[in-house]
């Protein structure tokens, strides 16, 4: 058997019963086991897996682990997380009452892809890819009514280039503030009809879990 | 929630599921399909090149 890792917790009792628990140090991991056989890209794993991660966070914050990290018992888990614990236990402790929320909009002027034959070099390529990932923008004024509008409703807020057709806006919110970002989103939705965007969420630690601010 | 709702609320979960995280280096999984082809227990980060501009610091892309 194997355990497909879903987070890392601070409590045993933020798991059981709604998955498996196994320690690593003075933390936990969450996982399914599933026999050795399983192949990862199964869809209904998939989405049994999506399905518990969505249970776990109902009971608590965790750090989110990319899916596709297995582990084979307490000894092999702790030998690969070893390097993450530290940053993980301050994470969980500070971020303990709170959730991600995130805002995916439609860049303003989308930027074609860079293709790969245009190119003569990998670094080439990867530099024009960057250059157009970085250069992908909001509209101004539907990332200043964001700003005015959920940025003060986080504990903490990023944005980010995530291809050269949208841009996200992930914010840390406390649990209990989740249904006034809810609320900020449906009038952004009014205010901006004619900006394609989704706001989604609560989602564990996923942004914020690798903060090194 | 419409089917398209649905559909959509779908779609970013498993956006969040398979992209989001921590990831654990020397891990990875390549898999066509439903078969997972090839284990890769390497002290490296595999990822598709978007991901990887989107964490890199501008002083890393030379």
């Amino acid at each position: 058997m194997k355990l497909v890792v879903i987070g890392a917790h601070r409590e045993r009792n933020d798991i059981e019963p709604v998955a498996e628990a196994i320690a690593v140090n003075d933390l936990w991991l969450s996982g399914m086991a599933v026999e050795e056989s399983q192949p990862l890209g199964d869809r209904d794993l998939l989405l049994r897996v999506a399905k518990t991660r969505a249970a776990l966070l109902d009971r608590a914050t965790f750090v989110a682990i990319r899916y596709g990290f297995t582990a084979h018992g307490e000894s092999d888990a702790n030998a690969k997380c070893a390097a993450h614990l530290e940053r993980w236990r301050r994470v969980l402790n500070e971020y303990r009452g709170m959730v991600e929320m995130t805002l995916k909009a439609a860049a303003a002027a989308p930027r074609a892809r860079p293709d790969r034959h245009d190119f003569e070099s990998g670094s080439a390529y990867i530099r024009a890819l960057y250059k157009a990932t970085r250069m992908t923008d909001v509209a101004p004024e539907f990332r200043k009514a964001v700003e005015d509008t959920l940025a003060p409703l986080a504990v903490k807020h990023r944005w980010s280039n995530r291809d050269t057709s949208s841009l996200e806006f992930a914010a840390l919110v406390k649990r209990e503030d989740v249904a006034a970002v809810n609320d900020a989103g449906a009038a952004l939705k009014r205010d901006f009809p004619s900006v394609p965007f989704l706001l989604s969420g609560p989602w564990p630690l996923e942004v914020f879990a690798d903060d090194h601010e | 929630m419409s089917d398209a709702e649905d559909e959509l609320s779908l779609l970013e979960t498993l956006d969040h599921l398979l992209d989001r995280g921590v990831v654990i280096a020397g891990e990875a999984v390549v898999s066509i399909g439903d078969v997972d082809l090839l284990y890769l227990g390497l002290n490296v980060v595999l990822a598709n090149v978007d991901a990887i501009i989107r964490t890199s610091q501008p002083k890393q892309i030379k």
